[in-house]
C-alpha cells in the first residue's frame, strides 16, 4: 500500500530542472533506495516531500485521502513524516540530550511552559541514544560531537519523532564501519515496524543490501524504478553513473 | 566625602537598568535574529500604563505595576503577531525587519506622545526611602531594580534550561527550520518570546519612571544602551547581555568622574565604536 505519492511534481531553479515532472510512490514496510548521480535532484526531492522548498507544480498524496498542493516544513511532523539532511542540521547549542528531548515535546506550548520533561520522555530518548551509542555523550553540545556522532544524533532525533515516513539524505556518509553498522541496523528496524523509509545512498552495495525497491534519478527525471538487483543492472543506469 | 562608593553604587544601578532591557532584547533577538527596535518604546508603553493607572484612575502602585508589565508584554505579543509574523512568512531580509521596527517603534512613541503629552512625568509616590550602603546612598526604588534583575535572571535561567518551554525557544533559536519539522511551532514560540521580552522592557520602563521619570522619547535611550550592552557582551548571548551592561554602567558612570554627566552618552558609544572595531563578537561568543 502506498503512504507517500508524488503526482507530477517540478521545481526549477533559474534554467535547472532540479524536479522535472516525478510521479512517484513509497510503499509502508518497505526501504525505497533513491539513487541517482551527483546533482540528479535527490536532495531536492526529499526538501520538496518536506517543504522546506515549495515545489512549482504537481501534488503530494499522502495516504488514500490527503491531497496536498504545498507543504511547510511545520506540517510535515503532523503527517508524521521527518527526515535527516545531507548536510548533518543539529541544534548546535544543545546538549546531545535536549537535541533528543526537544523532539519529545508535546505540541502545547502552553502546558510546556511551566513543565520540566517526564520521566516517560527521559526513559524515550535514553532509549533512542543508547541505540546510537550517544547515552554517555549525553551532556555535550552538539557542536562538539565528531563528525559521525553528529550523523548518529541527527539519526537519533528522527527516530525519537516516531514517524511513519523517514527520508534519510545519505546517513552513511563518512561513517566509520561500526557506525555503518548501527545506522543499517536502525533502517531495518524501522522498516521492520512498518514504517516507509526512503534512503538516498551513492554506494551500490548498501543499496543492494538495504532497499526492497530502487529509483534511479537522472538530471531531475526519473530514470528507472523496480527491484534493485534488476534496476542496477540495466545498461541505462550503469551509463548515467558513468557519465557523471 | 568620598565620591567612589557612590560612583560603584551608581554604575551598578545604571548597569541593572541596562540589564534588564538587554534581557529581553537579546531573548528576543536570540530567536528572531533581528534588531527590534520597537523594544524600547514596548519599556515606555509599560511606564506609562503605569502613570495612567494610578495617577488619573487612582490605582494602587502594585496592581498598576502588574498590569503595566502584562500590557507591555500584550503589546511585544501583538506587534510580532501583525507585523513580525507577516514577514518571516515572506520570508523578508533582516534590513525589511530593521525598518519595520523602526517604523513600529515611531507609530507607538508617536501615539505615546499623543496621549499624555510629551513633558516629562515621573511615577514617584511620596519622599523616596533611602538606604547607606558601603558609604553610598540608594533609594528604595534602586534596591528593588537590584532586586528584579537578580529574580528576572534566575527566573530565565531555570526557563530556558528546564522547561520544555525553553528547549523549544532554543532550539528556534538555534536552527528555525530544524525546529519545525521536528514539530515546534516557531510562530507560536516567538510570539510567547516577545511576550516574555517585552513584559521585561515594560518593568525596566516602569523601574525607569518610579527612579527618575518618564517621557515619550525615553524608548529610544535605552534601547540605545541594551543595544550597546548586548554588542558589547555579546549579541544573542542572554548573559552576554547582562555582562556587557554592568560593564557599560561603570564605564559611564567613572567616565564622568572628572568631567560633565552630559559626557555620558559620547563615552557609551565611544565604548561601542571600540567594540565594533576591535571585538565584535563581543566579551562572550555565543
Ligand atoms: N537552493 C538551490 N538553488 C539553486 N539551485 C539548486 C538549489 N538546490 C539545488 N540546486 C540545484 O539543483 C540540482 C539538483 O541538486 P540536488 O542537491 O537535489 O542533487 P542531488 O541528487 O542531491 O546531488 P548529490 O548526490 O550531490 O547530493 C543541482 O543542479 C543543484 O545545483
Ligand atoms: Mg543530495
Amino acid at each position: 500500500m502506498p503512504t507517500l505519492e508524488t503526482k507530477s511534481i517540478s521545481k526549477r531553479f533559474d534554467s535547472i530542472k532540479a524536479v522535472d515532472n516525478v510521479s512517484l510512490s513509497f510503499e509502508a514496510g518497505k526501504i525505497t533506495g533513491l539513487i541517482g548521480p551527483n546533482g540528479s535532484g535527490k536532495s531536492t526531492l526529499i526538501n520538496l516531500l518536506t517543504g522546506f522548498v515549495p515545489y512549482d507544480a504537481g501534488m503530494l498524496v499522502l495516504g488514500e485521502t490527503t491531497r496536498l498542493s504545498r507543504v511547510r516544513p511545520y506540517d510535515i511532523a503532523t503527517y508524521d513524516i521527518t527526515r535527516t539532511f545531507q548536510d548533518v542540521r543539529l541544534f548546535e547549542q544543545m546538549s546531545v540530550l535536549d537535541n533528543v528531548l526537544v523532539v519529545l515535546t508535546e505540541r502545547n506550548v502552553w502546558s510546556a511552559l511551566f513543565e520540566k520533561h517526564k520521566t516517560y520522555h527521559l526513559e524515550k530518548a535514553k532509549e533512542v541514544l543508547e541505540r546510537v551509542g550517544l547515552w554517555e555523550k549525553r551532556n555535550q553540545l552538539a557542536v562538539n560531537l565528531s563528525y559521525g556522532q553528529r550523523k548518529l544524533l541527527e539519526i537519533a532525533r528522527a527516530v525519537a519523532m516516531d514517524a511513519n515516513i523517514y527520508f534519510f539524505d545519505e546517513p552513511f556518509a563518512g561513517l566509520f564501519p561500526e557506525m555503518r553498522k548501527v545506522v543499517t541496523s536502525v533502517l531495518k528496524e524501522l522498516r521492520n515496524k512498518g514504517n516507509t523509509v526512503i534512503l538516498v545512498e551513492h554506494n551500490m552495495d548498501i543499496i543492494r543490501e538495504l532497499s526492497d525497491y530502487c529509483v534511479v534519478m537522472d538530471s531531475g527525471s526519473l530514470l528507472a524504478q523496480g527491484k534493485p538487483e534488476v534496476v542496477l543492472s540495466r545498461k541505462d543506469v550503469i551509463e548515467a553513473y558513468l557519465g557523471e | 566625602m568620598d565620591i567612589i562608593p557612590q560612583l560603584v553604587v551608581n554604575s551598578i544601578i545604571a548597569g541593572a537598568i541596562y540589564s534588564m532591557v538587554a534581557l529581553g532584547f537579546n531573548l528576543i533577538y536570540g530567536t528572531t535574529k533581528f534588531f527590534n527596535l520597537a523594544h524600547g518604546t514596548v519599556a515606555a508603553i509599560g511606564g506609562y500604563t503605569v502613570f495612567y493607572l494610578s495617577k488619573s484612575l487612582d490605582f494602587p502602585v502594585l496592581p498598576s505595576v502588574i498590569v503595566g508589565v502584562l500590557f507591555a508584554g500584550c503589546i511585544g505579543y501583538l506587534v510580532d503577531k501583525s507585523v513580525f509574523r507577516a514577514l518571516r512568512k515572506k520570508k523578508a531580509s533582516g534590513m525589511v525587519f530593521l525598518v519595520a521596527s523602526l517604523g513600529v517603534m515611531t507609530a507607538l512613541q508617536a501615539l505615546v506622545a499623543i496621549l499624555f503629552s510629551s513633558q516629562f512625568q515621573t511615577l514617584s509616590v511620596g519622599s523616596a526611602k533611602v538606604y547607606q550602603v558601603f558609604g553610598g546612598v540608594i533609594t528604595q526604588v534602586q534596591a528593588i531594580i537590584l532586586l528584579c534583575v537578580l529574580l528576572i535572571m534566575a527566573g530565565l535561567t531555570l526557563l530556558l534550561r528546564f522547561t520544555r518551554f525553553g528547549k523549544a525557544v532554543r532550539a528556534t533559536s538555534d536552527e528555525e527550520e530544524v525546529a519545525k519539522i521536528v514539530g515546534i511551532n516557531t510562530n507560536k514560540i516567538i510570539g510567547r518570546v516577545f511576550f516574555l521580552g517585552s513584559a521585561i522592557a515594560g518593568l525596566s520602563g516602569i523601574l525607569v519612571g518610579f527612579d527618575t521619570g518618564i517621557e515619550p522619547a525615553m524608548g529610544l535611550s535605552l534601547l540605545l544602551k541594551g543595544v550597546i550592552a548586548s554588542i558589547i557582551g555579546g549579541i544573542g548571548n542572554v548573559y552576554g547581555g547582562v555582562l556587557g551592561a554592568f560593564l557599560l554602567g561603570f564605564i559611564e558612570n567613572f567616565g564622568i568622574w572628572k568631567i560633565s554627566g552630559e559626557w555620558k552618552d559620547a563615552i557609551a558609544f565611544g565604548v561601542l565604536l571600540i567594540f565594533l572595531l576591535f571585538r565584535p563578537q563581543g566579551l562572550i561568543k555565543k
